[in-house]
């Protein structure tokens, strides 16, 4: 379906993320290009009134859309409140202590009191079947039959709601866990199952066993949530596609995310890079980091050569005790650095900033909702980067005195500084821990983070990421329209995408290129008869490859994308060349001569949506209109070793084209952008700010 | 002079410098040894690297003080910085130039074994040593024997004294032609090379950014300033300890030799005010086998325990930690050996030094210690070729076992010993990938926790099968001397290692030592690692709780009704209180359970179950692999 052809009846993309306190909504007429937006209050027990209101503040209504793409915290939420179904694990014989040993690692190595991982199934639901495969996939010893339904009896008794299924080497041979599913299924229609292989074919038992549990886990909560929320905007008009956001930055349809709930994890963050990678598409950019700042975190993701670097998995609820989760999925780094980050003098005379954060509630000081610690926002305060009387356009008054009074008793007194200096000083701090953060993300790839622009999000984005990429030799930052929505906007921009991994240990050398490209093959047909089934009209389909790729006794391996044409002329010294590169650049060093050996081949199916372009803004000229210029208020700089008066301008007046030089704030509903003396501001023709920073 | 080059932290005069740029260079120092902990583990050529993490990076100032470690290995928290400074004494500052890189694995200053190869940069700004970027990392092989025990360190394989392994940035390729020549497998060996080579640089690089964009006294200042802030952090938690003087022993069965002679492990701690000494000088002495570590692991020990009690989640790892700790211990001593002594397992013994530190001070500090752990990484060798191509391959595993319990929950289950930190096992799937070799079960232990009103957690048992012929050595300890209980809790099961060959009936090996054993196809090797020790009284566990136990199989219904005193409605895992009640006043009185970590002397008897015997001519490999795995893990 072309734009031109759109009929007025569903020209409306919708997407709706739910977050913990707030759904955003965003909406886009395919018609005007018009970008419509709202954000209201999350409702935990009715969730689709809150998606409504937030449509209804929009100006949009259900039955203009045509599609509805939805990222929710519902998944992660289940796991890390532990409010998911009871279920049972059926797992080769020998091993079900497997969930509970875990990797034995303990991080916190100094730490008598250290924790360990809690399983989501308890011991006396995880239940040994007599079954054997060999690291080849050949049969060792035959699926019990009579045992799987032994187990599954005794796990409906114990009242489970879902059965999860791990047997050993199913990455390379899924011949059991089909076959116990399927007497599953067929005596017992009403529990919820779920095998390994359907979610991980890679090797490590326990990453995969934690995987399958946790699909299990939350799959009977998620699925009931999905087919409630398809029910209840069906009920208020909504008759399109409902799609659903992955890890991964792509959507997939609500049939295969009941499947597959474990595959939406980090469906909010993931769609804020994939709107960063849209924003770059549309500027021709090819190197970018996105960077989203909020109350708690800072998060940090890549754009590579126009490509969104992904990850084999992560770990939910933190390295030291977090349950491993191993599919595809955006590789986001974090910090815990957020506005509500609480500073503290720590002893002799140390400074500390966060991790703790004071949250919504009670909040900074300055949010006069009895916080009594002195935080990220409450240094924005006292340095003039936030308005007392303008935050969230004027709706919330903060506390200035009281800001003050906390920073000046509990930071600069204590340690020997002034007001300033400890405002100052903390915001310094976080800039230092969040640059690491992001120069991490590159350098960890052998990326050089000053050849990347920052685009900055969320509602702390903009009033820091300018001092972050100056921290770190950034030339370039670049605040999207709606920085505070910028999730649900991502999502508008997403496309439909599978992702396997199959993992197939051969040296490259010896590598049969027939069974290579049928294992790609067969991973390029299931991702594009997926991505076909959600009905929605595409404009293509596009296949990627990639080969998890080491030296002959290396273990980890680094993930190379392979250019399709090497797999025609099957090209082998080629493909060695391409890791070779990737090995350079990320460890600074390569082996030419040492032999390579392949761990995992990739595949990612996309079905490409037709994305019609955002509307431009209106064109002015180097000087903004007298509209947005709305008043000034001292400001301190670092550079300035002082405050400074400083222009305020309203976001929503600016222009295409306007330049604004540093010091500056931009204000606008939920974030304020602050530019720095010396630095350039000028707004492009879609209405993102882009600042260019002095080198100093 | 070479001093007069050095730009040395602890004796300059201290600048003041702001807290804003201490934290800021704090936070700094924490992510460049981050960065190159991740540059070592993803370039690595082996897995005792990317897995078990057997390495430590880190950044020391210009008198090798630690400054910022990241580690794999807790045990190394002194290892690096007393090679740095070995290095120091032998070339002098001034016999050092930019580009050099340092190298040695001698056994005597590390304190560990020869396989710990310890590169180190010194740091030029403006022609001064400013600092040093450092990386140990352990390679898998470094000559010497493959098979049973050693009694000197020359059947332990390749030193290398220290060298200068890159000069002024050019490699030497005599040291190079030297490592080739005497390790198995030279290829891997100059691959972790290069990723040692590559982390230490990366080091020395954040170093540098951080002086050019702070400045360097800013920077000399700012280090000063955390190490005071992490000193006045322990000193404080010193000063919550009672005064007094604090002693506890302990044992290892035995150093492989002389079998079954109980090795003693005595150990004093003073606590006076700010300040700790710990006296290890009734330490055994130097042993015959290959348990010996040097003088740098006996001081590791005690700053282990010290950071554990004082300061365990305090970043970075900086010897300002540890002004606070004095150690007194002669050379000779077990933990402070002197060549030739072997070492070849110098981690296993310091592993229970450290545990007895925390048992000594168990009555001042009730609320902060911990029961006795396992104490050993359950560590075997396998070796063999792989029949596909007759190609050589060594394998180390590990296990996790039972740690200790504590004054206010259950000791935690399966995990590594404290020797060692963010290490790794191996996922079986990996292994079977790898190595002609099954693995059958890793389990869980049922009642090796040792019970406890606050249980031992749950030591593990992993089943190996040969798939081919392969050679396995094992030398545990800690079989006989078990984790021991705190305050009325009683001892967890200790290590074990057996061997069970098709058909046959298992052996068992009583000390835990088995070198050189030929497995066949079939056959397998079983591990066992031991319990955490018990806190407080069994009878003053929650009988709900022990039901749940039972529940889910940590616990036996035997095991519960013997050592907790919990009586069940017959046939069920519901309590009968009243049956309860009257059980435990019973054993309170008759001072039940008895505690007893310390067996004599005397070895048990081997015991064993028999397994199936099966006609071997008819079988083929499959029906004889099924029924050797039947015969020990699905009966």
């Amino acid at each position: 379906m072309s734009v031109a052809e759109t009929s007025p009846k569903d020209r409306l993309r919708l997407s709706a993320d739910i977050g913990g306190t707030f759904t955003d909504i965003a909406g886009f007429d395919e018609a005007t290009g018009e970008l419509r937006l709202g954000k209201t209050l999350t409702t935990p027990s009715r969730l689709a009134d809150g998606i409504q209101t937030g449509v209804e503040k929009a100006g949009a209504h259900f039955n203009e859309a045509s599609l509805l793409l939805h990222g929710t915290t519902v998944a992660i939420n289940t796991i890390l409140e532990r409010k998911g179904a009871r279920c049972a694990l059926l797992i080769t014989q020998g091993f079900r202590d497997i969930y509970e040993i875990g990797r034995i690692n303990r991080p916190e190595a100094y730490n008598l009191f250290f924790q360990k991982h809690e399983p989501l199934i308890e011991r006396a639901l995880r239940f040994e079947i007599r079954e054997r495969m060999d690291a080849h996939g050949r049969v060792l010893i035959k699926l019990d039959e009579e045992q799987v339904k032994q187990a599954v009896a005794a796990a409906k008794a114990a009242g489970v709601q879902a059965i999860a299924v791990l047997f050993l080497h199913s990455y390379k041979n899924p011949q059991h866990e089909k076959r116990a599913k399927q007497l599953i299924e067929q005596d017992h229609p009403e529990l919820y199952v779920t095998a390994s292989h359907e979610l991980s074919q890679e090797y490590r038992e326990f990453e995969r066993t934690s995987t399958v549990a946790a699909n299990a886990y939350v799959g009977p909560r998620v699925k009931t949530y999905l087919e409630d929320l398809r029910a209840r905007i069906g009920e208020r008009g909504f008759g399109g596609s409902f799609l659903i956001v992955q890890s991964n930055g792509g959507l997939f349809d609500v049939e295969e995310a009941k499947r597959s709930c474990i595959r939406m994890l980090e469906s909010g963050p993931a769609a804020g890079v994939i709107g960063a990678k849209a924003l770059c598409d549309s500027i021709g950019l090819r190197n970018a980091i996105a960077f989203d700042m909020g109350g708690t975190t800072a998060k940090a993701g890549v754009i590579h050569q126009g490509h969104v670097l992904m990850t084999g998995g992560s770990l939910i609820g933190g390295y030291a005790t977090g349950l491993p989760v191993q599919i595809p999925m955006i590789d986001i780094q974090e910090v815990g650095t957020g506005g509500g980050s609480i500073a503290r003098a720590g002893p002799a005379g140390a400074l500390r900033v966060g991790p703790e954060s004071a949250g919504a509630e009670p909040g900074p000081v300055c949010y006069g909702l009895g916080g009594i610690e002195p935080t990220v926002t409450d240094a924005n305060l006292v340095l003039g980067r936030l308005g007392a009387d303008r935050f969230l356009g004027g709706e919330m008054k903060l506390d200035l005195e009281g800001a003050r009074v906390a920073l000046e008793q509990k930071i600069a007194k204590p340690l020997g500084l002034d007001l300033t200096q400890a405002a100052d000083g903390i915001i310094r701090v976080v800039t230092t821990r969040m640059s690491h953060v992001v120069r991490w993300v590159t350098t960890e790839r052998g990326l050089d983070a000053a050849d990347f622009a920052l685009i900055a999000y969320g509602g702390a984005g903009p009033l820091h990421a300018v001092s972050v990429a100056r921290e770190i030799g950034i030339a370039k930052v670049l605040i999207p329209r709606a920085p505070g929505h910028f999730s649900a906007v991502g999502m508008l921009v997403a496309d439909l995408r599978r992702d396997f991994v199959t993992t197939w240990f051969k040296p490259l050398a010896s590598a049969d290129f027939k069974e290579l490209l049928q294992l790609y093959g067969e991973m390029e047909r299931n991702g594009t008869d997926s991505v076909r089934q959600s009905k929605i009209a595409l404009q293509g389909i596009v296949l990627t490859r990639y080969a998890d790729m080491r030296y002959v006794g290396q273990e980890h391996a680094v993930t190379v994308e392979l250019p399709l044409s090497l797999f025609e002329t099957a090209d082998r010294e080629g493909i060695k060349r391409r890791f070779d590169e990737v090995h350079a650049q990320r460890y600074g060093f390569s082996s030419p001569d040492e032999k390579a050996e392949i761990v995992s081949l990739r595949s990612a199916v996309s079905g490409i949506m037709p994305k019609p372009p955002f509307e431009r803004i209106e064109q002015g000229d180097a000087k903004p209109s007298p509209q947005a210029a709305v008043g000034e208020r001292p400001v301190y700089f670092k550079e300035a070793l002082d405050y400074v008066r400083t222009p305020i301008f309203l976001r929503s007046a600016l222009r295409a084209g306007d330049v604004i030089a540093g010091p500056a704030l931009i204000e606008e509903h939920a974030s304020t952008t602050v530019i720095h003396p010396g630095d350039r501001l000028e707004v492009d023709a879609f209405g993102n700010l882009g600042i260019e920073i002095r080198r100093s | 002079m070479s001093e007069a080059l050095a730009y040395q932290v602890g004796t300059q005069p201290r600048r003041e410098v702001d807290p804003v740029t201490t934290e800021i260079v704090r936070n700094c120092l924490i992510a460049a040894t981050e960065e190159m902990k991740t540059i070592l583990m993803r370039t690595a050529y082996n897995m005792i690297i990317y897995e078990a993490l057997d390495f430590t990076v880190g950044l020391f100032d210009a008198e090798g003080n630690t400054l910022s470690i990241g580690i794999g290995l807790p045990m190394f928290i002194r290892g690096m910085s007393e090679t740095v400074k070995a290095k120091i004494r032998h070339y002098g500052l001034a016999r050092m130039k930019p580009g050099d890189i340092l190298l040695t694995n001698d056994a005597y200053i590390t304190g560990s074994h020869l396989n710990h190869m310890t590169f180190s940069v010194p740091i030029f700004h403006d022609g001064i040593v400013v600092g040093f970027s450092c990386c140990m990392a352990h390679w898998p092989d470094v000559g010497g024997t493959l098979h049973g025990l050693t009694t000197d360190i020359y059947a332990e394989g390749l030193q290398m004294p220290i060298v200068k392994a890159y000069r002024e940035g050019q490699p030497n390729e005599d040291v190079f032609d030297i490592i080739r020549m005497n390790v198995r497998l030279p290829d891997r060996a100059m691959g972790d090379l290069r990723a040692q080579i590559a982390a230490v640089r990366a080091g020395e690089r954040r170093f540098l950014e951080m002086i050019e964009k702070y400045g360097r006294d800013q920077v000399v200042g700012s280090l000063a300033a955390i190490m005071d802030q992490s000193e006045a952090i322990a000193r404080e938690r010193v000063r919550e300890i009672p005064d007094g003087v604090y002693e506890a022993e302990s044992f290892m069965d035995d150093d492989g030799v002389s079998i079954g002679k109980r090795i003693p492990i005595r150990v004093r701690v003073e606590v006076r005010g700010e300040r700790m000494t710990v006296d290890l000088s009734d330490v055994a002495a130097q042993v015959a086998g290959f348990y010996n570590s040097g003088y740098t692991a006996g001081l590791s020990c005690c700053q282990v325990a010290f950071k554990c009690l004082t300061s365990p989640l305090d970043l970075p790892i900086n010897d300002g930690q540890f002004r606070a700790i004095d150690v007194i211990l002669p050379p000779g001593k077990v933990v402070s050996a002197v060549r030739p002594s072997a070492m070849r397992m110098w981690m296993l013994f310091p592993m229970t030094v450290i545990d007895t530190i925390f048992k000594a001070l168990a009555p001042a500090i009730q609320n902060k210690v911990i029961a006795g752990h396992h104490a050993d990484l359950v560590v075997t060798r396998v070796s063999g070729r792989r029949p596909e191509d007759n190609s050589l391959f060594l394998f180390s595993g590990l296990i996790g076992g039972g740690w200790g319990a504590k004054h206010d929950s259950d000791g935690r289950c399966a995990t590594v010993a404290i020797n060692d930190g963010d290490t790794h096992n191996s996922p079986a799937e990996q292994i079977e990938a790898k190595f002609p070799l099954l693995v059958e079960r890793y389990a869980l232990r049922q009642d090796s926790g040792g019970a406890g009103e606050h249980r031992g957690g749950l030591g593990t048992e992993q089943i190996v099968q040969a798939r081919s012929q392969i050679r396995f050595h094992a030398q545990i300890d800690r079989v006989k001397c078990r984790p021991w209980g705190l305050f009325g809790g009683v001892a967890g099961f200790g290590n074990a290692v057996a061997i069970h060959r098709f058909g046959e009936k298992e052996q068992q090996f009583n000390n835990g030592k088995a070198f050189n054993i030929v497995l066949e196809a079939g056959d397998a090797y079983i591990k066992r690692s031991g319990g955490g020790g018990g806190f407080g009284s069994p009878l003053d566990r929650d009988a709900a709780v022990v039901a749940d136990d039972v529940i889910q199989g940590y616990v036996s219904k035997d095991a519960a009704e013997k050592n907790y005193g919990v009586a069940f409605l017959p046939g069920t895992t519901n309590v009968d209180p009243s049956a309860t009640a009257a059980r435990r006043a019973e054993m309170r009185a008759k001072g039940l359970p008895v505690d007893d970590p310390v067996p004599d002397e005397q070895a048990a008897k081997p015991h064993g179950h028999v397994h199936h015997h099966h006609e071997q001519e008819v079988m083929s490999d499959e029906e004889r692999l099924v029924i050797a795995m039947s015969g020990r893990c699905c009966s």
